[in-house]
């Protein structure tokens, strides 16, 4: 019995999982938004889930499983890289430039605002943030 | 019900569809029964790679997908094949974006304990990651298809995958941008912060996440369980902003 139970919430879990996705696309097609389908169904959710309170154990069952599959399921994706042809050299050249640079500039400038901002309001506040 | 409505769905529908013909069609080389065990065969392999090298560098996006390249260079199958065999993969890419609100959820009382100072932070990244990066490319003669894979480069790969549909990139580019921005955020990110002097577990945890994504997360629960908390959510809410904003902006 406790196994049937155990499938029943796995399943009602993948079915929300579903039944959100459709509705995000279903939406965003209905509105003309130009957000992504499959992201205005996690907000939905995330909504839907902060008014409720608390996660259904089949749906957090279900996210955790697919979520820990993400890599294998976005793997056709990051294999197409090898099969990009059309960029000339100089376009590769800014790409990794854009990247590596780039990437420790926003990394840089974001911890060093973002210590300033709590250090700022730890201030007002001290005693607050006393977990470790 | 208006017709748009229906329209999506319909077009759900003929995905669902066209993997089930894959299904049906003759055993080939290219057949889903193939290529479904090598994308599964690359992930097992480059994660276990990964956990024995235990370096971001090797992170199964990388190992996996030129495990893949290898396979399909044995069995001789071109990247069109490739696709339509793993149509059952990008059928879950919808609901894997849907499940990152359950993370999110979990992870919504740390937000309210840093409050506002976190919230602008986030936000000042989630612009300055994109904004940055496509600056350098602009300035270097970067073309537009570079530009526009480059401006989801700091969120988190499913929903980077949705964003370059939604605005007519590459996404296979799209996939190679996030998954390099993540390595050198995880890589350079930690020791680079040190170099600055700043040491607070939140501080790195959130700069992980809003500049390497996944990748960084993992990297960042590797330092403590409040910084990888931080991590998760600052990739979650960067993710759910730049989804929102972007296609906004690439539009004006």
């Amino acid at each position: 019995m406790a196994r049937i139970k155990n499938v029943s919430r796995w399943l009602l879990g993948a079915v929300l999982l579903l039944a959100f996705d459709l509705a995000g696309r279903g939406l965003t097609a209905t509105f003309a938004l130009p957000i992504p389908g499959s992201v205005l169904g996690m907000l939905l959710l995330l909504l839907a889930l902060m008014l409720l309170g608390r996660v259904p154990s089949g749906l957090a069952i279900v996210s955790e499983q697919i979520l820990r599959l993400l890599v294998l399921i976005f793997l056709p994706a990051s294999v197409g890289i090898y099969f990009v042809r059309d960029l000339t050299s100089g376009d590769w050249l800014a790409l990794v430039a854009a990247m590596v640079i780039g990437t420790l500039i926003s990394f840089a400038l974001t911890a060093m605002m973002l210590q300033r901002l709590l250090i700022g309001s730890g201030k007002r506040r001290r005693g607050e943030h006393s977990e470790g | 019900m208006k017709a748009e409505t229906l329209g999506a769905w319909q077009q759900w529908l003929a995905q669902l569809q066209q993997v089930a013909t894959a299904f049906a069609e003759p055993l080939s080389v290219s057949h889903p029964l193939v290529i479904l065990p090598l994308n599964i065969l690359g992930f097992w392999f480059g994660l276990k790679i990964y956990r024995r090298a235990g370096t971001p560098i090797l992170h199964p996006v990388v190992g996996g997908s030129l495990l893949v390249l290898a396979g399909l260079l044995l069995l001789g199958v071109d990247f069109p094949a490739y696709q339509s065999g793993s149509g059952l993969l990008y059928l879950l890419l919808g609901p894997a974006v849907v499940a990152l609100a359950i993370p999110l959820k979990q992870n919504l009382q740390v937000v309210r304990r840093a409050g506002w100072p976190l919230m602008l932070g986030l936000l000042l990244g989630a612009v300055l990651a994109p904004l940055v990066a496509v600056f350098i490319a602009a300035l270097l003669g970067g073309s537009r298809t570079v530009l526009v894979a480059l401006t989801t480069k700091s969120v988190t790969t499913p929903v980077a995958l949705a964003l370059a549909q939604e605005l007519h990139g590459i996404q296979s580019l799209a996939a190679g941008v996030v998954a390099f921005t993540g390595i050198v955020g995880a890589v350079c990110g930690p020791g680079l912060l040190r170099l600055l002097g700043i040491s607070d577990e939140r501080v790195v945890g959130f700069s992980m996440g809003v500049n390497a994504h996944a990748i960084g997360t993992v990297r960042a629960l590797e330092i403590s369980a409040l910084c990888g908390a931080f991590s998760a959510l600052a990739m979650g809410l960067c993710g759910a902003l730049t989804a929102l904003l972007l296609p906004v902006f690439v539009t004006m």
